[in-house]
């Protein structure tokens, strides 16, 4: 049995390479078939706010790769919702939000953590 | 199962300790070093009620006084410290 894995995305989409690596680590994790979960926390979260322009700043777009979670079997995506609430956002359906008491027992769950 | 947080970055320019302490266990524990070590001047770090540990060398550099409420570590202390906890959260 693999080892679970929890990836922790708290970086804005726009501030560098971190967000999106995160994305990378949690995808090819999906492509193998590891137990992994995806937690968007504080900066984070704006990875999934709505209606992006990633061409404004000639970047490519994320919002590809989030919706390419399911496709690669990532079910258990969660945010933040105290840094959801905190930057007026609310979850997406592909996003479960949860507490701070959840989130700790989330991270528990888990056999290994990254946090980027 | 019990967590290792290490957080490398000062609570004083960084929301990295301030989100640790929003939702680490009661079982875990946190490790500052490098500018983390800034945390022992943090009050929320004391009144959290979570185990402290510091990097001997890094609170060393930075001439900070070693509050009854943490403990310093040296390096093979930080390596006993990663084995003894289930796993490791480092705040990268």
């Amino acid at each position: 049995m693999s080892k679970s894995l929890l990836v922790i995305s708290r970086q804005a989409p726009w501030s560098g390479p971190s967000a999106r690596e995160a994305l990378d680590i949690v995808l090819a994790g999906g492509a193998f078939d590891l137990p992994i979960g995806l937690l968007f926390m504080d900066d984070g979260v704006f990875q999934l706010a709505p209606q992006q322009n990633a061409k404004a700043v000639q970047q490519k777009d994320l919002s590809a790769n989030l919706q390419a979670l399911g496709l690669f079997g990532i079910d258990d995506v969660f945010a933040c919702g105290h840094s959801l609430a905190e930057r007026g956002l609310t979850a997406p359906a592909s996003a479960q939000a949860l507490g701070n008491d959840a989130i700790g027992k989330l991270i528990d769950r888990y056999d290994q953590v990254i946090t980027l | 199962m019990s967590t290792l947080h290490v957080v490398s970055h000062s609570p004083f320019t960084d929301s990295r300790l301030a989100s640790c302490l929003r939702v680490c266990g009661n079982a875990d524990a946190i490790l500052l070093c490098g500018d983390g070590a800034y945390g022992l001047h943090n009050a929320a770090l004391q009144t959290r009620g979570v185990k402290v540990f510091v990097l001997a060398e890094d609170m060393l550099a930075r001439n900070l006084p070693l509050p009854d409420w943490a403990d310093s570590v040296d390096y093979p202390g930080f390596v006993q410290l990663s084995i003894d906890y289930d796993k490791v959260n480092s705040w990268l």
